[in-house]
């Protein structure tokens, strides 16, 4: 029963922290979307979205080793196998398609990414409690992830009025052991590492 | 259970309380507005409204209202009446901040009551804060800060307040010590943009600050470039190589920088163009640098496009460029003696030191070489800046080179004509003249080419010589100065006291002497003071100013003068210290000794008087245990045989004597018996005379506290406080004769004396007597009443006269007598040699042969008549009295 609450309502938690993206899974609805923004997005709103996308990016590896050397063995020895960047229900990205489309998929992309690691960052501070540098790394990279989807849904709002976009998030690890959840981790952060670099290259 | 109840009568204690004070403090009406916050400069109206109970009370309305503010009555021109109960006033313009407005009502026509009070406070709304801007200082949190506008006298609150296009962050709340600044609770994310402002809010208004909308990484403040480096090149003496980390936040941002540096004793930074330092990079080459010279360098760094703040100045970092070869050839020139010895002529060859930035590292020697015509080189190699050699007369060419670690400089060439050469084209028209604090030298130049010229000058002095002094100059100038100093010395402190400063300094280097020193004076002033000028020799290199005040800034500058003129050099600053070194030991140390001496001293004087201090500090109980009245039986009782006063001096009289036995204490040592004995004798010089009462009554009463300690002195002689033992009156108070002689025994009922309860002591006297060796208690002889011819009323003091004789005159004659090769004559070798007496005597129990003197001394008491008051110690001697 409590493993069935955890694993509902910690995501949920993590949403509606999560404001950009909170709630339910919002479908594209470019008809009557309402639009409102707080103020009006800066003109350079894709000129930051490159800069963040380069950001991450730039400390993605980082973080990745930062994540398996703390975990310690076997991660460290045996990445292939444990930190494979097999995530499954990842949101797809095309590079190929439109600034709309690529939009809306880096905001669920990014929408994933950053439930995963707010998992992955309340995993790590029970799992590794000392481990302070990669709960700060881990943190400043969800608080940009964060910055990045408000860009992103600002981009989206008022350049192509997507107020909504249905996001899908990855599984949930509170129920799961210890080693399932270094490993969830560990692949997640494959799959960032990964993921950023295509899309550091797509904007 | 207990709590619940507990509980309960609380609860209706409070109750009770608030029920009763409500009532005791219900007021006659109230004031409306309650508590006003107006702005300063309006109008104000309060309203005070009577309850009617106490209207009917006191017998009054609204008429009766009386308003004051601060303690002074409103005119009541301000007043109006609304109805029966209701009263008000108004203000305007008001501009205190703060006043007490109270509604009294005239009790019985005359008698003031207080109705109710209330505070206005005044103030003005908050100005709409201006100026509103943030700051990201690398790794930490946004902070802001504004400007809050005008002082409103009131309690303003700013808020900053921010969000995001899509999301709200919560509010900045300022801290009450800093409420122009807020520092936000949230780290700050780059690359999106947020929108600030500020919300500033009192009681009587709010207002917004514009919003400002940026991303924050155009607000960075970056941390300054880390582990910045230096390093040479040897291949390039102009360069030096600078390195550094960069902030973390180069990974986020390009960089751009300033880099600055300068020689290490310079002050003025040189700044690399801005434009070479422009993008990110984590090394830089700096180049036209001067050879073997320190440069110090720092950088600081900054977002590239502009936006955002330059970081702090990075830590310093110097190097130094290596060395090139001498840049320039020395000045060169040469003396010839006048004198020929054997067709050789002697000439010193001189040349000047390059200056630093000439010589382009250190100079390791000159290479001097001469070349006689059509002749084989002669080389030298020198250290100094002269040489001396003997040519021929013949022409000489000569060259001169520096030469430092990397190289040689270029040659000076110097002809050395022949001795018969003849000038054909001298300097014309040369002269001197001063100008602009110069002296210039000009002179009109040959038509011929000329390669340098050289100026030879000296003081026309009476007091000195003709030093001859040079320089040298291009040719194809025809005018110069004569060049003074072109820099002064710059003075130091070597060692700085309370009154005096020595100072120090370098010579000046020959370059920048441009002429002879002569001398230096040292300029030194206080803050407030008249400066004073002090003259140096130039051969110094140090001063010790004297007659400084202490604790005090003085600022010095040194001036180096030529002939031609004098250069300041920078002032230099120097504070005197307050104490002198090793001032505040030599005045503690001395006090702490003479604290500690004087308490050594003190402890000293107590451990010496303590039975003096003992007597005035607690009253002394004669121990009744150890007292006791020894045998005594005078043989030819006085009440039958009165003896005139010379027959009281008679020898026969000798026989008259009473004998008192005194035990003295055994624990107590007789010395101090003698010490407290020889206190009360000095003591009596001032009492003498006075009756002591019953304890001292008569001569016979000179029992045992008398003698055997101080302490039972005192208590002989507080009567009244005391124990009395026994009186004996055995004579008159000044030749008045006792019609009866009384041998009273005590009336206390102290317990019995140790005479009466230990007969077998009175055994002891018989041993005494018959053996010379240790007195089992000591034992003293006292004269008869029959010398107490000026004080028969004998005070205890007097009674301790016996033991006093003992320590002075009659011992001393004993002494004298005894032992003939003691100190003869003197008084003072008299008191000496009592001294030494008594001293051994006071171990008397102990001494050989004590008895036999105490016997003798009691002999030479008797003798001497003219001695009255001579109570003498003494053993009794065989067929004297026998203690009864």
């Amino acid at each position: 029963m409590m493993k069935i609450l955890a694993a509902g309502v910690v995501p949920l938690l993590l949403v509606l922290h999560w404001k950009p993206g909170a709630g339910s899974p919002l479908p594209i609805n470019p008809v009557n979307a309402t639009c409102n923004t707080h103020h009006p997005c800066p003109s350079n709103l894709m000129s930051q979205i490159r800069s963040q996308l380069a950001q991450l990016n730039g400390t993605a590896n980082a973080l990745f080793i930062l994540y398996y050397t703390a975990q310690g063995e076997p991660f460290p020895n045996n990445l292939d196998k444990l930190c494979g960047p097999n995530v499954t229900d990842f949101p797809p990205f095309h590079a190929n398609g439109t600034e709309k489309v690529r939009l809306v998929e880096l905001y669920r992309i990014v929408a994933y990414l950053g439930t995963a690691l707010g998992n992955i960052t309340r995993d790590q501070k029970t799992l590794n409690p000392t481990a302070h540098s990669l709960h700060s790394k881990l943190n400043a990279t969800a608080d940009t992830l964060r910055g990045l989807l408000s860009n992103v849904l600002c981009r989206l709002c008022s350049k192509y009025h997507v107020a909504h976009v249905d996001v899908a998030y990855g599984p949930d690890t509170s129920g799961k052991d210890v080693f399932q959840k270094k490993k969830l981790g560990c692949q997640l952060l494959g799959k960032y590492k990964q993921v950023m670099a295509v899309l550091a290259q797509a904007f | 259970m207990w709590m619940s109840k507990t509980w309960l009568v609380q609860a209706f204690f409070i109750f009770i309380t608030t029920e009763s004070i409500g009532k005791l403090l219900d007021p006659c009406g109230h004031i409306s507005p309650e508590s006003p916050v107006i702005q300063l400069g309006s109008n104000f109206t309060a309203v005070c409204v009577l309850k009617e109970k106490c209207m009917d009370n006191f017998h009054v309305n609204a008429n009766y209202i009386v308003w004051k503010i601060n303690h002074f009555t409103v005119p009541k021109e301000q007043y109006a009446i609304l109805n029966r109960t209701a009263s008000s006033v108004t203000f305007t313009n008001i501009t205190a901040l703060s006043v007490q407005l109270t509604c009294n009502i005239l009790t019985f026509g005359q008698i003031e009551q207080n109705v109710y009070g209330i505070t206005v406070i005044s103030g003005l709304p908050p100005e709409k804060p201006k100026n509103l801007n943030c700051i990201v200082y690398e790794g930490k949190k946004m902070m802001c800060q504004w400007d809050p506008g005008r002082e409103t006298y009131l309690e303003t609150n700013f808020t900053l307040k921010s969000e995001w296009a899509t999301e709200k962050f919560a509010d900045c709340q300022t801290k009450r010590a800093t409420p122009t600044t807020c520092i936000v609770d949230y780290s700050p994310v780059y690359f999106v943009n947020i929108e600030v402002w500020v919300e500033a809010e009192n009681a009587l208004g709010k207002v917004s600050s514009n919003h400002i909308n940026f991303d924050p990484v155009d607000k960075v403040k970056p941390s300054p470039p880390r582990n910045l480096s230096v390093s040479n090149s040897e291949e390039l003496s102009s360069i030096l190589k600078l390195s550094w980390i960069n902030p973390n936040i180069k990974s986020v941002i390009r960089l751009k920088y300033n880099i600055q540096y300068r020689i290490k004793d310079d002050s003025t930074w040189n700044q690399i163009p801005p434009e070479d330092t422009s993008t990110t990079r984590s090394s830089f080459t700096v180049q036209d640098l001067q050879p073997f010279t320190e440069y110090v360098f720092r950088m600081r760094c900054m977002k590239e496009d502009g936006k955002g703040f330059w970081s702090d100045w990075s830590e310093e970092a110097s190097g130094i460029t290596y060395e090139d070869r001498p840049s320039k050839a020395p000045s060169f020139w040469y003396k010839i003696d006048p004198s020929h010895t054997n067709g050789y002529r002697s000439v010193q060859l001189i040349w000047k030191t390059l200056s630093p930035f000439e010589t382009n590292g250190r100079i390791l020697d000159y290479e001097v070489t001469l070349t006689r015509w059509k002749s084989r080189l002669q080389n030298y190699t020198v250290n100094d800046t002269k040489l001396t050699v003997n040519l021929t007369n013949d022409r000489y060419i000569a060259t001169l080179t520096a030469r430092n670690l990397v190289g040689k400089s270029d040659p000076s060439v110097l002809t050395i004509p022949a001795c018969d050469f003849q000038a054909t084209r001298p300097v014309m028209d040369l002269k001197a003249f001063p100008k602009d604090n110069k002296l210039w030298v000009e002179w009109t130049a040959p038509n011929e080419s000329v390669r340098k010229y050289i100026l030879e000058w000296c003081v026309l002095s009476d007091k000195l010589p003709c030093i001859l002094d040079w320089q040298q100059e291009d040719g194809t100038t025809h005018r110069t100065y004569l060049r003074a100093p072109s820099q002064g010395p710059m003075v130091r402190t070597k060692k700085v006291g309370k009154n005096e400063a020595v100072l120090e300094w370098d010579q000046l280097p020959v370059d920048v002497q441009n002429g002879f020193i002569r001398n230096y004076t040292i300029f030194y002033k206080t803050i407030i003071g008249n400066e004073t000028a002090v003259n140096v020799d130039s051969s110094h290199t140090e001063y010790t100013l004297s007659s400084l005040t202490s604790d005090t800034l003085y600022m010095v500058r040194m001036v180096a003068y030529t002939d031609e003129g004098g250069k300041d050099g920078p002032e230099f600053t120097f504070t005197t210290p307050k104490f002198a070194q090793g001032e505040i030991e030599a005045i503690v140390v001395p006090v702490c000794l003479a604290i500690l001496f004087t308490t050594l001293l003190g402890v000293l004087f107590c451990f010496n008087k303590r039975d003096l201090i003992k007597k005035h500090i607690w009253p002394n109980v004669p121990d009744p245990s150890k007292s006791h009245i020894a045998q005594w039986s005078p043989p030819t009782p006085p009440r039958h045989n009165f003896n005139s006063k010379d027959q009281m001096y008679s020898d026969s009289n000798f026989t008259d004597v009473s004998v008192v036995e005194i035990e003295p204490n055994d624990k107590k040592p007789l010395p101090d018996d003698l010490k407290s004995l020889d206190l009360f004798r000095k003591e009596k010089s001032g009492t003498e005379g006075h009756s002591s009462g019953i304890g001292g009554s008569s001569c016979m009463s000179s029992s045992r506290p008398s003698i055997s300690s101080g302490d039972e002195n005192e208590s002989a002689q507080n009567t009244s406080s005391t124990v009395q033992y026994s009186t004996v009156v055995h004579s008159g108070y000044r030749h008045q004769v006792p019609s009866v002689q009384v041998f009273s025994r005590s009336e206390s009922t102290q317990p019995l004396l140790d005479s009466e309860e230990r007969p077998e002591d009175l055994q002891l006297i018989d041993n005494v007597d018959s053996g010379d060796n240790i007195l089992p208690r000591q034992q003293y002889f006292k004269q008869n009443c029959s010398q107490q011819e000026t004080s028969p009323d004998i005070s205890q003091f007097e009674r301790s006269k016996p033991a006093s004789a003992v320590s002075e005159e009659d011992f001393v004659r004993h002494r004298q007598q005894q032992i003939s090769d003691m100190v003869q004559s003197s008084g003072s070798g008299q008191l000496k040699g009592f001294q030494e007496v008594s001293a051994a005597d006071a171990f008397g129990p102990g001494v050989e042969g004590q008895g036999e003197r105490f016997e003798t001394v009691g002999v030479a008491a008797v003798i001497d008549e003219g001695m009255p008051k001579s109570y003498l110690p003494q053993t009794v001697r065989q067929g004297g009295y026998v203690p009864q």
